[in-house]
C-alpha cells in the first residue's frame, strides 16, 4: 500500500499548479465580475495542450490515468471554478462520446478542434422537469429517412449559448423510461437549434449557462452516439464514476484556497492583542477543516486509483464526490466565519469560495440521488 | 551548438520561512520551484538553440533538484543529468561546481547557461566557478545573446548604460532578468519530461571530493517594522508636527 503520487505525478501537479498560478490566478476576480471566459485566456490555456489530458496520444492527448486528470481538475478548480468547468467540459463530458463513437468525419470536425480549444462544446441533461431522474427526460428523438428528428429544450446547459455543438440526451419514446435514452451530436448551424434564455448564476460565474431549443431539428444517423440504439445509460455509466470523481477532485481545489486563505488571515489578523489563530476555538474549526479535507482528498484519489485499475468504484466515486463536496461546503463557510465581516465583503475572497461552492451540490447527482443510491448498493450487497 | 544549462531548485519565492531554534536553523516551508534566473537560463538556451539552427540544449541540476531538471525539460530542453549524491545538499559552491563542470565537460558543450544567482543563497557562484574550472570566459548577469563571427555577442546591464562584449565559445554566461520571457510549458512537454531518463552521476562517478562546507553561525529575521503612526491635524501643522518628530525622535534629519 503506498499513499504518494508518484515522481511523475508529483512533477505534474507542480507544473499543472504553476501554470494555473501564472496565467489563471491573475484572472479569477475578473472571470467572476464579468461572468465570461476571457478569450485570450482561453486560447492560451488551450494552446498548452491540456485539454486532451485523457484522450489518446494520436487524438493529441497525453493519456493520462485517472488521478493524473485528478490532479489537474483539482488544480485549475483551486483558480477559479468557472474557468475549469468551461475547460473540463471540453475535456471531459462534452467531447467523451464523440471519441467514443464519433464516425472520422465526426472526429475531424468537431472532436479534433474542441481538445485545441477551437470548439466549445457541452452535453445536456437537464430539463425543466428532470435533472437527476434522467428516465424522465422527454426530449424525443423521432426516426426519419436516414436519420432522427429531435424536438425539446434542454436547461442549465454550461457553455450553452456558446457552444458549437452539443451532445444532446434524448428519448426514443418516453414509455421506454432508461431503455430510451441516447446521445445525439447537434452542431450549431442545424435548422431549429437555438440558445434559448441565459441563467445568471450565484457563483461558479464564467461560462454562460443557459436553455437550448431544439425544433424539428434534424441530424443524421451518424450523429446517434452509440453502437446501439438505446444503450445511452449504459454509456453514460462508462464516465459516471470519473464525473463524480472529478466534481469531488473540484470540491477539494475550492476548498484549499479557502483553507490557504482563512489559514493565513489567522495568522495575520489580531483580536484581543493576539492573532485570532492562537484562539483554540479557530484552531478547532482548523483541525476539523484539515482532518476533513484529508479524508476528501483519500476518498476521491482512492476512487479516481479504482477507476484507472479497472475496479469499478460506483459507491466509492458516488462516496467521494458526496463528501468532498461537503467537506468544502463546509471549509468555505468556517472560512468566511473566520474572516469575520470581511468574509462578507466581495474585495475578499471567501464570498466567492462561498458561492462556487454549491454549484458541486448538482452535478454528477444531487446528494439525496446519491445516498439512495448508495444505500441500494449496499443493501443489495454490492 | 550544444549548450548545457545549470538549474537548481529553490524555494518558492512565496513559501513561508522562519528561523527556529533560537537562529540555529531555518524552516523553510515545501515549496519548491525552478531558480528564477534558471528558468530565464533555460528559455535563453533554447532561443539559442534555434537561433544558431539546432544542436543540444540539457539541463544539470544537483542534488534535490531532479524537479528542476524535469521542468528544463518540460520547457523543451533535450535531456537532463543529475549530480544524485546526498552528500550534494548544503554542500559548499565549490563542490556543486565542480560536480556540474564533471557532468558538463563529459557530456561536451560549446556555451554553458546559469542563472545569475539561486534565489535562495543568492550567492552567485557556481556559474563563474563553472566557468574558471572548464578553463572557458564567463560573463554574468546577461540580458542579450546573439550568435556572430563564430562566437556570441552579448549584452549586458551596467552602471546606467549597456554594453555589448564579443565573447569565443565554448563559454559560461550567467543569465539576468530582461534576457527571455521563459514560456509556460506545453503538455507534450510535460509528457517528455514524466517520460525522460535523467541521466543520475554521483559525486563518486565524477571523481569529484567534497570540500568542507560554510556553515552558518546563525539566522534572524528582518526586524519587525513599528506600527504605523498617523499625523493628525491641518496640512500646515501636520507637515510641522512630522518634520519635529523626524529631527527630535526618529532623529533622521
Amino acid at each position: 500500500m503506498d499513499f504518494r503520487l508518484s515522481e511523475e505525478q508529483q512533477f505534474f501537479r507542480q507544473a499543472v499548479a504553476d501554470t494555473v498560478d501564472r496565467l489563471i490566478m491573475p484572472r479569477v476576480e475578473q472571470i467572476d465580475t464579468e461572468d465570461a471566459i476571457p478569450q485570450d485566456l482561453w486560447k492560451e490555456f488551450a494552446g498548452l495542450g491540456y485539454l486532451g489530458l485523457r484522450y489518446p496520444e494520436d487524438l493529441g492527448g497525453m493519456a493520462a490515468d485517472p488521478v493524473t486528470c485528478m490532479i489537474f481538475y483539482e488544480e485549475v478548480t483551486r483558480a477559479s471554478v468557472g474557468f475549469a468547468q468551461a475547460v473540463i467540459m471540453n475535456m471531459l463530458m462534452g467531447t467523451h462520446f464523440l471519441y467514443r463513437f464519433g464516425s472520422p468525419a465526426i472526429r475531424e470536425r468537431c472532436l479534433l478542434p474542441a481538445l485545441r480549444g477551437e470548439k466549445i462544446a457541452t452535453i445536456c441533461f437537464t430539463e425543466d422537469q428532470s435533472g437527476s431522474d434522467l428516465a424522465a427526460t422527454r426530449t424525443l428523438a423521432r426516426k426519419v429517412d436516414g436519420g432522427w428528428v429531435l424536438n425539446g429544450t434542454k436547461n442549465w446547459i454550461t457553455n450553452g449559448p456558446t457552444a458549437d455543438f452539443a451532445t444532446v440526451l434524448a428519448t426514443t419514446g418516453p414509455d421506454k423510461g432508461m431503455k430510451g435514452l441516447n446521445f445525439f451530436l447537434v452542431e450549431r448551424g442545424a435548422d431549429g437549434f437555438r440558445s434559448g434564455q441565459v441563467l445568471h448564476k450565484l457563483g461558479a460565474r464564467g461560462p454562460v449557462t443557459g436553455e437550448l431549443v431544439f425544433e424539428d431539428v434534424f441530424v443524421p444517423d451518424e450523429h446517434l452516439l452509440g453502437e446501439e440504439e438505446g444503450k445511452g445509460v449504459v454509456y453514460l455509466g462508462e464516465i459516471l464514476d470519473e464525473v463524480r470523481c472529478m466534481t469531488g477532485a473540484m470540491a477539494l481545489g475550492i476548498a484549499r484556497t479557502a483553507f490557504a486563505d482563512g489559514l493565513e488571515y489567522a495568522r495575520k489578523r489580531e483580536a484581543f492583542g493576539r492573532p485570532i489563530g492562537e484562539f483554540q476555538l479557530v484552531r478547532a474549526k482548523f483541525a476539523e477543516m484539515a482532518t476533513d479535507l484529508e479524508a476528501a482528498r483519500l476518498l476521491v484519489y482512492y476512487a479516481a486509483w479504482m477507476i484507472g485499475e479497472g475496479l469499478g468504484p460506483r459507491k466509492e466515486a458516488a462516496m467521494a464526490k458526496m463528501f468532498a463536496t461537503e467537506a468544502c461546503l463546509n471549509v468555505v463557510d468556517e472560512v468566511t466565519r473566520i474572516y469575520g465581516g470581511n468574509g462578507f465583503a466581495t474585495e475578499y475572497g471567501p464570498q466567492r469560495y462561498f458561492r462556487d461552492a454549491r454549484f458541486l451540490l448538482y452535478g454528477g447527482g444531487t446528494h439525496e440521488v446519491l445516498k439512495n443510491f448508495i444505500g441500494r448498493e449496499l443493501v443489495k450487497g454490492r | 551548438m550544444d549548450i548545457a544549462v545549470l538549474v537548481k531548485e529553490v524555494p518558492d519565492l512565496e513559501a513561508r520561512v522562519q528561523v527556529v531554534q533560537d537562529g540555529g536553523a531555518l524552516d523553510v516551508e515545501n515549496k519548491r520551484v525552478l531558480n528564477f534566473f534558471d528558468e530565464i537560463a533555460v528559455a535563453a538556451a533554447l532561443q539559442l538553440k534555434e537561433a544558431g539552427g539546432g544542436g543540444r540544449v540539457y539541463a544539470v541540476g544537483a542534488g534535490s533538484g531532479l524537479e528542476a531538471v524535469r521542468r528544463a525539460i518540460a520547457m523543451g530542453a533535450d535531456a537532463g543529468f543529475l549530480v544524485d549524491d546526498p552528500a550534494v545538499d548544503g554542500a559548499d559552491p565549490l563542490t556543486v561546481a565542480r560536480a556540474l563542470a564533471a557532468v558538463v565537460r563529459a557530456e561536451g558543450f560549446d556555451l554553458v547557461l546559469a542563472g545569475r544567482q539561486a534565489t535562495d543563497d543568492e550567492a552567485g557562484l557556481v556559474g563563474p566557478m563553472v566557468a574558471e574550472l572548464l578553463g572557458v570566459p564567463c560573463v554574468v548577469g546577461v540580458t542579450a545573446a546573439e550568435p556572430a563571427d563564430g562566437g556570441l555577442v552579448v549584452g549586458r546591464e551596467v552602471d546606467g548604460a549597456s554594453e555589448r562584449l564579443s565573447v569565443p565559445v565554448p563559454a559560461v554566461l550567467t543569465a539576468e532578468k530582461g534576457w527571455v520571457e521563459p514560456r509556460v510549458p506545453q503538455v507534450m512537454g510535460l509528457m517528455k519530461a514524466m517520460k525522460a531518463e535523467i541521466g543520475r552521476r554521483t559525486l563518486a562517478d565524477l571523481g569529484v571530493e567534497p570540500v568542507p562546507p560554510l556553515a552558518a553561525a546563525g539566522y534572524h529575521g528582518p526586524r519587525s517594522r513599528p506600527a504605523v503612526r498617523m499625523v493628525e491635524g491641518e496640512p500646515a501643522e501636520a507637515a510641522g508636527e512630522l518634520v519635529r518628530i523626524l529631527r527630535d525622535e526618529a532623529r533622521v534629519l
